[in-house]
């Protein structure tokens, strides 16, 4: 054979592909993989699916079935059903209790209106075509606790309390101010200022910007001076109010926190490292009920006579910082799953430390670290229970004073299920919410 | 011995020694690449040579020796190194692109951050060196999204965005699939055309042939020989040279 009859090149035809086979897919196929695909494992569907149908069922009868709607003390109750059936009046006469604990029943509206203003201020982070968001977020986790604690507490008001609280209520016009001056026109609330008063030079908007932003102050401030609310003191404060304050705070003093304190853990110079280190092995090593006591009993003992503490705050205190040594580990465990290159890479282009940490670094092991963050966040909303042995009624010691109440004694379950219902119903928000987020910063990071 | 330019070289060093511990990663070297000269790195692995280059921008601190570029000594102090490291840019054997980041950001983000560039000035900066890497079509998506080959050129074009004067290679291919190392590589030759100063690392003989003006040979934290890559590759002087080099090639 010479090269002039050397034959024609083969040519590669890949083959189409086939669908694949019906029995594998859909339903049907899932079941056969999953419940189906052996003896043992159909059996063990059955065994689970008998169980759970024995246990939903029980729980099923007792809570809605056999349970008693209308009662005017516990004996009525028992008389009807016995104990096959959930008492429900007595709960539902304690659920102001339940969620304001011993906050007087006539000024509960400040707390509501507290949890509509914080829903209000976060409602633009969700908005489409909203720019300003870092801002806003900001402005809600700085200013919204200003606002907040004399809703909260109330009574009367100096100067420079006054001046704060007007700039938390400014803070939150701003907020939606902007927020709609950026949905309509796309510019924020100065800028279209700005435009509307017909600024011809930048510096010129400026000013006026800034000038509408005195403006907003001195309107807050209008609307602050008046505004007198009786005292509450916080040994009235409880229940699930109590719950959301102390996990709330917790939660959002403990993130940053934590993200220093594994940054000092990780610097170079000793002296913040040794401080870092010593912080969070200290408060990593004792339980969260040691340092509640010590707080509660042994802090009045170093402070000079006279200096008060509130009872609250110092719960508030120890549980931030116990959450604080807790995310910094979890935090720690982020930044060492980040390639080398990605700081080398960031050095090469000449960022600094802290650009490179805020903008490189943090997003990325953020991203990755959503599971043990949330479920830090979770353990804390459910530890805040343990503040109950310092004498603070949260949701728990609420609940448990409903069967100590003459009409209803011994009616100890059904509360227990009812407030067991609500941590699930915060617990499994916040689960879902961190799944949700997970998949949208995502994007983009899978192939 | 270099073809130094009028204005000195632009990378000079000066007996430069660094240690791993106990163990000593480079031995005195003592290296000077011309303006606009194109010098090839290669060794076997553990010879010094990323250690080496890596050096040059101070991302190891080398603890003996000086290190001039274009005539400004390191201090090993990052504040006041800086300014002089911004003439360089570096181009890493795993790309090393911000994941959380689109091409276009990994671009403009340290032009917006270090050159507090207008973000508009940064994007029209950056989409000129993704096409000049021929892949501007990709500016939107993420870096994962892309194929190794494009993730390096990507790359490039992000440390081109910062104008250096001088660009380092650390291996820029051995990441890389056969079908893919031909357009990073097209990428660099023309890149040289353009009469930039370049230090590559690599194994890729072929490129080292056709572009270098200098094969730089390195082993156990010395440099053997170097020499014009025609000499090189057919009359080595040393034992050890040809060993690697019937190895490679």
């Amino acid at each position: 054979m010479s090269d002039a009859t050397r034959p024609e090149p083969l040519v590669f035809a890949p083959k189409p592909a086939d669908p694949p086979p019906p029995s594998s897919i859909g339903a049907v196929g899932w079941m056969r993989a999953n419940l189906f695909s052996s003896v043992p494992n159909a059996l063990l569907t059955f065994l689970g699916a008998w169980i759970l149908y024995v246990t939903v069922a029980a729980v099923l009868d007792w809570a809605l079935v056999k349970a008693v709607w209308e009662a005017e003390n516990r004996r009525q109750c028992l008389d009807m059903v016995g104990r096959a059936g959930a008492c429900w009046p007595g709960v539902a006469a304690w659920i102001p209790n339940l969620i304001y604990g011993l906050y007087p029943k006539d000024q509960a509206w400040r707390i509501d209106l507290g949890a509509v203003l914080l829903v209000a201020w976060a409602l633009p982070l969700w908005l489409p075509r909203v720019r300003s968001k870092v801002a806003i977020g900001l402005c809600l986790v700085l200013l919204f606790p200003l606002l907040a604690s004399y809703l909260f507490m109330g009574g009367a008001k100096g100067v420079v309390w006054t001046a704060a609280i007007a700039l938390g209520l400014a803070a939150f016009l701003w907020c939606w101010l902007t927020a709609l001056a950026e949905m309509r026109r796309g510019i924020s609330f100065g800028a279209l200022m700005a435009r509307l008063l017909g600024a011809r030079d930048d510096a010129r908007a400026a000013r006026i910007g800034q000038a509408s932003l005195l403006a907003l102050y001195l309107v807050a401030l209008a609307l602050v001076l008046p505004l007198e609310l009786v005292e509450v003191p916080t040994r009235l404060w409880g229940g699930l109010f109590l719950t959301l304050v102390i996990s709330g705070i917790g939660i959002t003093f403990s993130l940053p926190a934590g993200v220093l304190l594994a940054l000092g853990r990780r610097s170079e110079m000793p002296l913040i490292r040794v401080f870092c280190v010593t912080f969070i092995e200290l408060f990593r090593s004792v339980p969260l009920i040691t340092i509640l006591f010590m707080f509660n009993t042994m802090l009045p003992l170093f402070l000079p006579a006279g200096v008060e503490v509130n009872r609250l705050l110092r719960a508030i205190v120890a549980v931030c910082l116990f959450a604080s040594a807790y995310m910094a580990e979890i935090v720690r465990g982020g930044l060492q799953a980040i390639p080398k290159g990605q700081y080398e890479a960031a050095a090469a282009m000449g960022l600094g430390f802290w650009q490179s940490t805020g903008f490189i670094i943090l997003p990325q092991a953020l991203r990755i670290m959503i599971p043990s963050i949330v479920g830090n966040f979770i353990g804390l909303f459910k530890d805040t229970t343990l503040v109950s042995i310092i004498g603070l009624f949260d949701l728990l010691s609420m609940s448990r004073a409903v069967g100590e109440d003459t009409r209803w004694l011994g009616l100890f379950i059904e509360p227990f299920f009812f407030i067991t219902m609500i941590y699930f119903v915060f617990c499994f928000l916040m689960s879902q919410y961190s799944i949700n987020l997970e998949r949208r910063l995502g994007a983009g990071q899978r192939r | 011995m270099n073809p130094a330019g009028r204005s000195g070289p632009a990378i000079e060093l000066v007996g430069v020694s660094k240690w791993y511990g106990t163990f000593q990663a480079l031995k005195g070297i003592d290296l000077a690449v011309a303006e606009g000269e194109r010098v090839v790195v290669c060794g076997p692995s553990g010879s010094g040579k990323s250690t080496m280059i890596r050096c040059i921008n101070q991302l190891e601190r080398h603890q003996k020796g000086d290190i001039r570029i274009h005539g400004q000594a390191l201090c090993g102090e990052p504040k006041r190194d800086a300014p002089i490291l911004r003439e360089t840019g570096m181009v890493f054997q795993s790309f090393n692109l911000f994941p959380h980041m689109t091409v276009l950001e990994n671009c403009t983000f340290a032009l917006t951050w270090v050159r507090q560039m207008p973000q508009v000035e940064a994007e029209r900066i950056a989409m000129a060196h993704l096409e000049r890497v021929r892949i501007p079509e990709q500016a939107a998506k993420y870096p994962l999204q892309l194929s190794g080959g494009q993730q390096q050129r990507v790359a490039i074009a992000r440390a081109l965005c910062m104008a250096p004067r001088i660009m380092l290679f650390d291996e820029p291919t051995s990441a890389l699939d056969p079908e893919m190392i031909k357009e990073v590589l097209e990428t660099m030759v023309e890149l040289a055309s353009t009469g930039m100063t370049m230090v590559v690392v690599t194994h890729e003989m072929g490129f080292a042939r056709t572009v270098a003006d200098r094969v730089v040979f390195m082993d156990q934290g010395e440099i053997v020989e170097q020499a014009a890559p025609a000499d090189f590759f057919s009359a080595p002087r040393y034992d050890r040279t040809r060993m690697f080099l019937s190895q490679i090639l």
